[in-house]
């Protein structure tokens, strides 16, 4: 088990929510779209260096901009 | 008693189709001020009474985090409870994501009905779900749909009448996602199916390479399209029109009419060769129609066409992830694409729309960019019209231009200008074909309201002009300008008649050249100058309301600027 952030992850890899950094109202637009403690996420693709990373939660898939996906912390095996 | 029904629901989740297959045709869109946020209101029969339904605009959840969402959930609250039936309408495909919304309608006590859309679609990706558990499990009524066929849509109309609030204990976040992981459990089943071609694509629509490849594919093909079209209904249909039929009319009618005086000028305009000529004679009955009709409209027609198929698929959120790191060096995040692409149909929605970026600086630099940059359709159906003739190279050459000054400019407003571009948070929606009565829909309202905008001033205008011309109120215009023209831009001063009416109307600016027989490196600049300039002054009042008069004028200095910059490095440097 080792921690690392969304936009460290390497594509087609999965892990486990455990912390999500930032205000309030980010913590709240991403648990309304399904990105909460605990959630399994997939992710995508990782669009450029310093792009975009597109993860698949549940049935949806989502672009998180690149520092929104450094504030995303995920634990993998 | 039911006064007024809600639809809600998430975004992509077939809202605007219930919508419509509950109202029927009687559709009034209007647009909520102080946002983008377009809400329909429409009409249901229900039993004898007539009632009110409203579209509300899509939303995660009832804590509102955007500024749709706020509109979304201040128009919910507006009502007493007793009286609105809520119709939450969820994707049946992804249950779980959209039953934070459900749990939170019902636990603030509205009435709800749940509509669970796309049971079609879920049944193709091996999703199965137990509506009628799910009715249990929740207390309020369930109706599977699929809106697309209308299956399903008879009996929520019946069932919308039995709706009644329930109570619910309030929970807490973490509760709430637990308990809809509970539901889940219970009510869907999932079933292994292989990927299909479109989930293929799908995937590889977000991926780095593949993506690149598949969007600057998109984008080529697209623009092949819309002139393939475009060309295609001038060919066809308007052009035959206007000549075979309006040409004849015309000299028919004015046939007696000797004494050629002001009226005659007004009206018909110039003879040539003693003939009416469509593209030269400049008159309220000639040349005025044929722009609009003959030249442009037919591209309007094309390009919202292919917008609207694009936006309807479901590919544009794609592009937006591809163009996100480069639109972050000027400034911007990758949606701002949308604006942007808006803004070739028309700058005014373009700018309009840049609300759906977040800070002021956002908006500042997309509106700049777009007024620059972007040419509308009726701007370049007419450089296709005249430019085209020249060879695919100008126009190309055109683009070229047009797409270096966003990046330019944009990467020098991003360091001139203090701030950082915030990052997106965006969903990407599966592909889905669009229904045809609902692209038709769309279509026929964008036509519309392009006829409505555009007729009225391009006729007046034609008509102004050609008064100002006949009493000769342009000669101070010209004798001041002319130096700059003449002198940096290499351009006769009778298109400084042209260039000022750009900022009226730029297809009837371009249509002011044409009978000035320009060289092609003269037209090349005059329409360079024209997309790059002041916009139109319908983008220009937007500007106002969007920027207030400090950005107005700081992005109005700006293309002064640049258009006397270029103007002069095409005329001295580029061309030479």
């Amino acid at each position: 088990m080792k921690k690392i952030s969304l936009a460290g992850m390497k594509a087609n890899h999965k892990g486990k929510v455990v912390e999500i950094l930032g205000g309030v109202n980010l913590q709240n637009k991403l648990m309304h779209m399904g990105v909460h403690i605990g959630k399994e996420v997939t992710k995508l693709s990782h669009i450029g260096l310093r792009g975009p990373v597109v993860i698949k939660v549940g049935r949806t898939i989502l672009a998180l901009g690149h520092s929104i996906a450094l504030k995303v912390t995920l634990e993998v095996q | 008693m039911i006064k007024k029904i809600y639809l809600i629901g998430n975004p992509n989740v077939g809202k605007s189709v219930v919508f419509s297959r509950l109202t029927g045709v009687h559709v009034a869109s209007s647009n909520y001020p102080g946002t983008t946020v377009e809400i329909s209101k429409g009409y249901l029969q229900l039993g004898e009474a007539k009632i009110e339904v409203v579209d509300l605009p899509g939303t995660y959840s009832l804590e509102s985090t955007s500024a749709a969402e706020e509109v979304a959930v201040s128009l919910l609250k507006d009502n007493a409870k007793g009286e609105i039936a809520v119709v939450n309408i969820l994707d049946s495909t992804n249950l779980e994501r959209n039953l934070l919304l459900t749990l939170q309608l019902i636990e603030d006590g509205y009435p709800v009905i749940i509509c669970l859309n796309m049971c079609d679609e879920a049944g193709h990706k091996g999703v199965f779900l137990d509506a009628k558990k799910l009715g249990d499990i929740l207390k309020v009524p369930v109706i599977p749909t699929c809106a697309i066929t209308g299956s399903g849509i008879k009996l929520l109309i019946e069932k919308i009448k039995e709706v009644a609030p329930v109570s619910r204990v309030k929970l807490s976040h973490d509760e709430r996602w637990k308990e809809i992981g509970r539901i889940i459990e219970q009510v869907q089943r999932l079933e292994h199916r292989h990927h299909t071609l479109r989930e293929v694509l799908e995937d590889a629509s977000v991926r780095p390479v593949a993506g690149v490849l598949i969007g600057a594919g998109v984008i080529y093909i697209s623009f092949k399209i819309v002139r393939f079209i475009g060309e295609g209904i001038i060919a066809k249909i308007t052009d035959p029109i206007f000549f075979n039929f309006y040409q004849p009319l015309l000299e028919k009618l004015t046939f007696h009419w000797q004494e050629k005086g002001f009226w005659f000028h007004l009206l018909i305009g110039d003879l040539i060769n003693g003939k009416i000529d469509f593209k030269q004679s400049l008159g309220v009955l000639t040349t005025a129609p044929y722009i609009e009709f003959g030249m442009v409209l037919p591209y309007v027609v094309s390009f919202y066409l292919i917008l609207s198929l694009l936006e309807d698929i479901g590919y544009l959120p794609r592009l937006a992830i591809l163009l996100d790191n480069l639109l972050h060096r000027l400034g911007l995040h990758g949606y701002a694409i949308i604006p942007m692409l808006l803004g070739f149909g028309c700058n005014v929605p373009g700018i309009l729309s840049t609300r759906v970026l977040e800070s002021k600086r956002e908006r500042f630099i997309a509106a700049t960019l777009i007024s620059i940059g972007v040419p509308c359709v009726p701007l370049q159906a007419m450089i296709f019209g005249l430019l085209g003739k020249f060879g695919g190279f100008y126009v190309a050459g055109m683009y070229l231009v047009l797409f270096s000054l966003i990046l330019i400019i944009g990467l020098i407003l991003n360091r001139a200008i203090k701030g950082f571009s915030p990052e997106f948070l965006l969903e990407i929606p599966p592909y889905r074909f669009p229904p045809i009565f609902m692209l038709g829909k769309k279509l026929f309202y964008r036509i519309k309201g392009f006829l409505i905008e555009a007729v009225p001033v391009v006729l007046l205008g034609v008509m102004i002009i050609n008064i100002l011309l006949y009493f000769k109120a342009f000669d101070l215009v010209t004798g001041i300008f002319a130096p700059i023209i003449n002198g940096l831009f290499g351009l006769p001063d009778a298109s400084i008649v042209a260039l000022v009416i750009g900022f009226f109307r730029k297809d009837v600016a371009v249509g002011m050249l044409m009978p000035l027989s320009l060289s092609v490196k003269q037209l090349f600049i005059a329409t360079t100058l024209l997309a790059i300039s002041f916009p139109c002054i319908a983008t220009f009042t937007v500007l106002w309301k969007e920027l207030g008069f400090k950005g107005l004028a700081k992005a109005t200095l700006i293309m002064i600027s640049v258009s006397v910059i270029v103007g002069t490095l095409l005329n001295f440097v580029i061309l030479h």
